[in-house]
């Protein structure tokens, strides 16, 4: 069964095209052009498309009582208003904010990033390389051999961390203070140990690792 | 036209500072010619009252009503009649036994005496006479001498004599001294205390005002304080709510007004977003139709090109949020190499897909400078920006550190055709004044080294300036 998806966008040009593509891509949307009727429509829906400038309830309005009415629902905020005011005053309540013009692919990519983040992709596991990747059961198998690797906690948290946000780059800094919940000290050498260990664990060879890649002065990275 | 100003009604003459003042001045004016009179006069009254009270305990009145009493009985003895005289000392005795009585006849022989005195002489001379006065003048026994017959003319006399103990007070003359220097006292000191407390109170009150001035509420501006009095300190305190009460009316009006452009500015960017956004969807569209390579290369364009029309409007809007002093920027201490990767993590995909190398060498060491967060990405993402539009063509793409003068800088460079050239996408250069700009509010100084093939950008803080 396809994943369910809440449209909210009063542009009838934008909004036909936005669900042509999403069905393109195996969602079923249901589209909606008022936040009044956005309200009655959230049941079933595994993701909300929120536009900011609606007629009458507004997108902040109609995203807050969305996130009220069921906070699991993750809720991608697609805007045409680009100050830092109100993407702060978005991602108070939603987890993505995107601004018009958008490329279509970026918008499928982060209905992609959030689903897996919600889990509402189901216990589908991610394909990176040769590794299969269950984050709901905190398992990690090698797809070709079959073999399950064994993670430790700190491992499997970086890994998640890295695949959930799959094609970026994340600084040391990012990593660190997501997986251990502390200020990052420049110096420390503890997140280089462990993804030495990890790499040891999950990569073919890890003298020349190809599922964490590491970039130069930036951090690290893990492509689809 | 002379322009009319209207007064505020001050306040009342008996409610202002100036009066009460003014009141004590003239308590301390009234101090000497009114106190001291007064004071004399309750003195002198209670002295009054106590001394006639004890006048009642005088067994036989005080020494003048004795002195009438004994001449009233000696004028009416008769010189020619000795016995009357003796038997009126003898009465005399009876009634005032304390007392002496003698008297002395016309001769000069001493006659009954009362009781027996052995200084006085048998006979007296004129010079014993004398002599018998001088000594008791002013002296004790009280002595009072009365010559015999009417009127007092006879030659002989009879003298009586009382212990002085019994017809005056033992108390001393000037006995209230102490409690009249008390009552000044008092009366300096209610003096001293009274001007204490006035100027105690201003005091008091100016010290509230001038706390109330330093105090600040949420809204950082001033409280309005509670106006009790209404003297000149009252008018003070309701002129100084009147100022914070403006105050916060500006402010108010002030944010209104940037609310208000901010919102503008806001509907403005979506207007224009908008039918950009349908744009690209058109053009999306279009790749999956069957078209020519010239075809798929103007679609890319056109992509492109809606991209780059999106970043300018963005860049127009803040450009004109900022200028308009608008964009309010919270700097704090930070470490930039931090931003810098995060950023360059950003676009790192950007620059792989355009075929940019980057080269990051940055310090392991945080570099702290005080920036604010979002203003110095801005300055780093229109940095970037600029060298995949316009230096693309370099390949290159270096982030590094060096020292300048004993600080660090940061260091952007390409290799690119150099600033000055002119480059396809070139425009207005708003990106870079946006970049201009934010460096300047955020106390930070940028050098550009552009030649033909390479673009040098180093930022540090100011005071590397000398």
């Amino acid at each position: 069964m396809s994943v369910r998806l809440l449209y909210i966008e009063d542009d009838r040009e934008i909004g036909s095209f936005v669900c042509k593509h999403l069905e393109k891509q195996g969602y079923e949307v249901h589209w909606v052009t008022s936040g009044e009727s956005a309200l009655k429509a959230a049941a079933g829906c595994k993701l909300v498309i929120l536009d900011v400038m609606l007629p009458g309830l507004d997108g902040f309005t109609v995203g807050q009582r969305l996130k009220k009415a069921d906070p699991a629902v993750p809720i991608l905020m697609l805007s045409a208003r680009t100050s830092i005011d109100d993407k702060l005053q978005g991602l108070q309540f939603a987890d993505d904010y995107l601004t018009k013009p958008f490329h279509p692919d970026e918008l499928t990519a982060r209905i992609e990033v959030l689903l897996r983040r919600s889990g509402a992709a189901g216990s589908e596991p991610v394909a990176v390389k040769h590794l299969l990747v269950y984050e709901q059961q905190n398992r990690v198998v090698n797809s070709t051999t079959g073999e399950e690797i064994t993670l430790t906690g700190k491992q499997f948290h970086i890994f998640s961390y890295l695949l959930r946000h799959l094609g970026q780059i994340m600084t040391k800094e990012q990593i660190y203070e997501a997986v251990w919940g502390e200020s990052f000290i420049e110096g420390d050498k503890t997140l280089m140990v462990h993804i030495r260990y990890l790499r040891e664990k999950i990569e073919l060879n890890p003298a020349a690792p190809e599922v964490i890649e590491t970039v130069r002065g930036i951090g690290y990275r893990v492509r689809p | 036209m002379k322009k009319l100003v209207k007064r505020p009604r001050g306040p009342r003459f008996h409610q202002t500072l100036l009066t009460r003042y003014l009141l004590i001045i003239l308590f301390a004016f009234l101090f000497i010619p009114i106190i001291f009179p007064l004071a004399s006069f309750v003195y002198m009254l209670t002295e009054e009252y106590t001394s006639s009270r004890n006048e009642d305990y005088l067994k036989y009145g005080d020494g003048s009503t004795l002195e009438a009493m004994w001449h009233q009985e000696a004028s009416q003895l008769d010189e020619e009649t000795p016995e009357q005289t003796d038997r009126k000392l003898q009465e005399m005795k009876r009634n005032y036994p304390e007392g002496s009585f003698f008297w002395v006849d016309a001769s000069g022989e001493t006659q009954l005496q009362l009781p027996r005195q052995e200084q006085l002489p048998e006979r007296w001379t004129h010079a014993d006479a004398i002599r018998y006065m001088k000594k008791h003048i002013d002296g004790d026994p009280y002595t009072v001498v009365a010559f015999i017959g009417p009127d007092n003319s006879g030659a002989g006399f009879m003298v009586m004599q009382l212990p002085r103990s019994l017809i005056q007070l033992s108390t001393p003359v000037g006995a209230g001294t102490p409690f009249y220097i008390a009552f000044l006292f008092i009366m300096f000191a209610f003096f001293v205390l009274l001007s204490l407390l006035f100027f105690r109170q201003i005091r008091r009150r100016l010290l509230r005002l001038q706390s109330a001035m330093k105090v600040h509420g949420s809204d950082g501006l001033p409280m309005p304080i509670v106006q009790k009095k209404q003297d000149e300190i009252g008018e003070l305190e309701a002129a100084f709510n009147e100022m914070t009460d403006q105050l916060r009316g500006s402010k108010e009006r002030e944010s209104a007004e940037e609310e208000l452009r901010k919102r503008l500015i806001a509907n403005l960017s979506h207007d224009l977003r908008t039918p950009l956004t349908v744009m690209n969807s058109h053009a999306y569209s279009l790749r999956g139709e069957a078209l020519s390579e010239h075809g798929k290369a103007a679609v890319k364009q056109l992509e492109q090109k809606i991209a780059s029309l999106g970043s300018l409007i963005e860049n127009l809007l803040s450009y004109t949020l900022m200028t308009g002093g608008r964009y309010p920027l919270k700097l704090e201490q930070l470490d930039v190499l931090r931003l810098v990767r995060e950023s360059a993590a950003a676009w790192y995909p950007l620059w792989e897909q355009e075929g940019i190398e980057p080269d990051i060498d940055l310090p392991g060491e945080p570099i702290i400078w005080r920036v604010d967060k979002e203003g110095f990405r801005r300055v780093l993402d229109n940095l970037f920006q600029n060298i995949v539009r316009h230096a693309h063509n370099g390949q290159y793409i270096g982030l590094s550190s060096e020292t300048r003068e004993g600080q660090t800088a940061l260091v952007i460079s390409d290799r690119g055709a150099g600033m000055e050239s002119e480059s396809s996408g070139k425009g207005a250069g708003i990106g870079l004044a946006i970049v201009e700009y934010l460096i300047a509010e955020m106390e930070l100084e940028w050098r550009t080294e552009s030649t033909a093939n390479s673009t040098r950008i180093s930022i540090f803080p100011r005071q590397l300036q000398t």
